[in-house]
């Protein structure tokens, strides 16, 4: 997902490149007598690295990234003698988008196979593939795949069912798991108190804004003399986003038609449903509640209690003061042609919006945006009383943590082998290092800041990335990672199940076919018959397992 | 009266069986081996995977290898038993035992698929749960809101023919640059549905920056939205299916025009038949079987309608765009749903079998009345 950011920093002046790309030979060089580094060595060779190929030098090529991995490999030769995995053969599943993902680990895994003496075949899928091709291999029995690049959503299906192999704590060490942003440590990534993930990608919805449309004076007048409540600014809630989405209806900024928040109504594989979840968490992720989907001892669906109903009635309230075409726009529809294009002043995604705005060709807002967290709500819905709270802290605040991110696994089939275990755990164990991951966040390879050492700004800038869109953009990023409050997906089995049948009902609701609550109550129906299909009490265990109750 | 005709006797009858007893036996042998082979394999591993038996495969593929050798023995028994006669028979036989297992099998297993619950994400795995896909198949609203929708794309193939035949007509007369306009208009026939769904609904449609949006606000329409509403998202659908299968229809027809004789149109216009009288009592009467093919086929066609749905609506707004097929892609790709999704395909094509045959028996009632 980082494509763009990395375009933005390829503006850097050519001086710093050459300087950059001076260091870094010199440290290729070294690199591979290095073992545990002190601590400003380190530095120094995290800017290096950092200059593999160098802002400016274009886009990476695979001898860049075979250039990555070779002087990441410190770590592997720490703990793997040289030619330790001859003979070892393993196959790796993982993603093709963008040719990044599975063409990235390819060259970062060659100077790795060079060292240990292994060879692996790979497997690459379209995103789109991904999905039945693995539900399918599970169901079927016909894993074949030793390593796997996988969502944490995925979790319940490949964990849940023992296909997975337990991390040894010696890769837990060579990761440096401490450093993980605070929603992918544990529970993400376990299963019943056991860890199964590297993590090599971080999942969040934050809130993209257009700051000209909140900081023209015409509209401010215009709030103002129609009693608008509080000043004209950037909406902390939702019941502000709908007030300024309702209120910019037939305005105008910078001759354009003005509109308000988007919301994408039509279904997108189930992936759609993660927004109507980012408009719902601050109504229904409550503090003192883990759950906000279903209930934790029982699976009984949330989605139809009074909180994900008022969320449903909001994009309904609201929908007549979008575009035109909203009840026809998908979520790419709300980001790529709506958002970044002008249209609408407020939009919940990934961090792709924020990555593309001032790069994309097709972006035409990239020096009118802002991000935050995800607004809040002056009132959180408490499941557990039935009624709705008000907290002395102020609005509720509760990040939509959508899809967590893509990870490493290692299939518990090469378990019976110790030699091909300890190989898939260290090929693994290279991919999610501490360094290689920060070059993957700063540089196109379909992966977001997920460390917290990701978001050192003084490591982007000295790369040559403009300063305050970094800051504004990763604070997006890292607020909404660390929120205390942020509501984390529930990683069990079929998950992909429940949001796609919801997004069918969903359109019925937002196409007025049915009302809301009997809409919401028809999901929640469809929602008990997936969780009666593939096993309740296994799934109550999964769940609870998933969110560490 | 009897029939007089001399029988000839066969090779068999004047010089005897030339097979020999013995190599008939073999034969037989080899059949009831490889047979009985295949039994055991298939329900070993039956039992196996039931959990009952004492020992089981890894999976299918050596009941898949006992087939092609049962195949084999069968082949080579019908040559052994049968001399000639079984050389003759594998001409045919490998076809039919091909059929047998990637058509007639896979049918049956489908069938039996209907009749489980089968969520690929569930713990138990398959289970058969007897008419229960069924029964919910009758309440599932979404389901016999896209069989109404297939009412609606299966009319409108009327009206696709109509304006085929227009064009055909148009094509066959003696106009200007008549080739080129002949191969232009195959063109979208012979562009990808996914394609077309980006190039037309998603860029030309788009209604911000795509220039039929802006010419609909030329002509009036405010605030154009062609796939906003439920109707204008169907007639939307339906417009850029039709763009991309009329021309199949219209090439049908013209060739169904440039092979009728000229004779016939001359000897009107000498009797002095306007060109409608002349259409419509002569050239669409002679025109008839070409049409019921191509609207036959073409509706065939129509009932799979899926790519474009699922590229430009995903079934909505509510389920006004869902065709059958997009809705059990849903079911298949989004839910894992194999139980329930299949018993939606069977019963659709139980359903098509019926149409369709009740269809060629309209037409043909009706070719035969009018000709």
């Amino acid at each position: 997902m980082k494509s763009h950011i990395y375009e933005l920093a390829m503006q850097a002046s050519r001086r710093q490149v050459l300087k950059g790309m001076a260091g870094a030979t010199a440290l290729a060089a070294g690199a591979a007598t290095l073992g545990s580094f002190p601590k400003d060595a380190r530095a120094d060779f995290r800017a290096d690295l950092l200059k593999i190929p160098g802002v400016g030098a274009g886009s990476p090529t695979d001898a860049d990234w075979q250039k990555v991995g070779e002087m990441c490999l410190n770590a592997t030769k720490e703990s793997i003698k040289e030619g330790e995995f001859k003979g070892v053969e393993l196959t790796f599943m993982g993603l093709n988008n963008q040719n990044q993902h599975n063409f990235l680990y390819r060259g970062f895994l060659k100077p790795w196979e060079a060292y240990t003496g292994a060879k692996i075949t790979w497997i690459d899928l379209a995103q789109a593939d991904y999905n039945p091709r693995l539900q399918q291999a599970i169901a079927t029995g016909t894993v074949d795949f030793d390593i796997i690049e996988m969502g944490a959503p995925f979790e319940g299906d490949v964990c849940g069912k023992g296909l997975a192999s337990v991390m040894p704590d010696w890769v837990a060490k060579q990761i440096e798991m401490d450093d993980y942003v605070d929603y992918l440590k544990a529970p993400v990534g376990t299963w019943d108190g056991k860890t199964y993930r590297i993590s090599c990608d971080g999942d969040c919805h934050n809130f993209n804004y257009r700051t000209d449309y909140f900081t023209d004076e015409a509209l401010a007048k215009a709030w103002k003399d129609g009693g608008g409540q509080g000043d004209w600014g950037v909406p902390k809630t939702w019941q502000q986003v709908q007030a300024v989405t309702k209120f910019l209806k037939g305005k105008q900024v910078g001759g354009q038609d003005a509109f308000g928040y988007l919301d994408p109504c039509k279904g997108w594989g189930g992936f759609g449903f993660y927004f109507l979840g980012s408009r719902a968490t601050a109504y229904a992720k409550h503090p003192d509640d883990k759950a906000w989907l279903f209930d934790v001892d029982n699976m009984k669906p949330r989605i139809n209690n009074p909180a994900w109903v008022r969320a449903i009635q909001d994009v309904v309230d609201v929908l007549q003061y979008e575009p035109a075409d909203q009840i026809n726009a998908d979520p790419g529809t709300t980001a790529f042609q709506q958002f970044l294009a002008g249209v609408g002043g407020m939009v919940s995604w990934w961090g792709d919006v924020g990555s593309n705005a001032k790069t994309s060709d097709s972006s035409v807002i990239g020096d009118v945006v802002g991000f935050s967290i995800l607004p809040g709500s002056d009132d959180v819905y408490n499941a557990k009383t039935g009624k709705w709270d008000k907290l002395a802290s102020g609005p509720n605040y509760a990040p939509n943590m959508a899809y967590i991110g893509w990870g490493v696994y290692v299939m518990a089939r090469v378990d019976s082998d110790s030699k091909k275990q300890k190989a898939a755990w260290s090929a693994a164990a290279h991919l999610g290092g501490k360094d290689l991951s920060l070059w993957c966040a700063a540089y196109p390879s379909g992966f977001q800041p997920y460390r917290n050492s990701h978001f050192n700004t003084a490591e982007w800038v000295a790369a040559g990335y403009d300063e305050a869109f970094i800051t504004s953009y990763l604070n997006s990023e890292k607020d909404s990672y660390n929120h205390p409050n942020a509501a984390i997906e529930p990683r069990i089995p079929g998950i992909f199940q429940y949001y796609s049948t919801a997004e069918d009902e969903l359109q019925k609701i937002f196409a007025g076919q049915v009302p809301v609550q009997q809409g919401a109550d028809n999901i929640a129906a469809a929602w008990e018959k997936i969780t009666d299909q593939i096993g309740r009490d296994k799934q109550v265990a999964l769940y609870k397992a998933s969110l560490g109750a | 009266m009897a029939n007089l005709t001399p029988t000839t006797p066969s090779t068999t009858e004047i010089l005897g069986d030339p097979i020999a007893p013995g190599r008939k036996a073999a034969g037989r042998a080899l059949i009831w081996g490889a047979t009985i082979l295949l039994g055991l394999v298939i329900l070993v591993q039956a039992l196996g995977a039931a959990g009952q038996g004492p020992m089981h495969f890894d999976n299918w593929r050596p009941a898949l290898y006992a087939y092609v050798l049962w195949a084999i023995a069968i082949g080579a028994a019908q040559v052994i038993i049968r001399g000639e006669a079984g050389q003759r028979a594998l001409f045919i036989l490998p076809a039919a035992l091909f059929t047998i297992a990637v058509v007639i099998f896979p049918t049956f297993f489908g069938l039996y698929i209907a009749f489980t619950e089968w969520n690929l994400s569930s713990f138990e795995g398959r289970r058969f749960n007897g008419i229960d896909n069924l029964v919910e198949l009758f309440h599932d609203s979404f389901y016999w809101k896209a069989l109404g929708n297939m009412v609606f794309y299966v009319a409108m193939v009327l009206v696709e023919y109509a304006i085929a035949f227009g064009l055909a007509l148009l094509l066959n007369a003696d106009i200007r640059a008549r080739k080129f306009f002949r191969v232009a208009f195959l063109i979208p026939f012979m562009l990808s549905p996914v394609a077309v769904s980006w190039m037309v609904g998603k860029s030309l449609m788009e209604v911000r920056f795509g220039p039929l949006a802006a010419l609909a606000k030329e002509l009036g329409w405010s605030q154009p939205n062609f796939f906003g509403s439920a109707w204008a998202a169907s007639f939307s659908i339906e417009a850029l299916d039709a763009w991309v299968s009329i021309p199949f229809i219209m090439i049908l027809l013209l060739a169904g025009l440039q092979a009728m004789p000229k004779e016939v149109q001359e000897a009107a216009r000498v009797d002095g038949a306007t060109p409608w009288q002349s259409f419509w009592r002569i050239t669409f009467p002679l025109m008839l079987p070409v049409s019921a093919t191509a609207v036959i086929l073409r509706i065939i066609f129509k009932l799979k309608l899926a790519d474009i749905i699922i590229n430009m609506t995903y079934g909505g707004p509510g389920g006004a765009t869902d065709s059958v097929s997009s809705y059990i892609f849903r079911q298949y790709r989004d839910r894992s749903n194999v139980g329930y999704g299949t018993m939606l395909a069977m019963f659709y094509l139980v359903l098509i079998i019926i149409f369709i045959t009740l269809l060629l028996n309209f037409v043909s009632k009706y070719m035969k009345k009018v000709t």
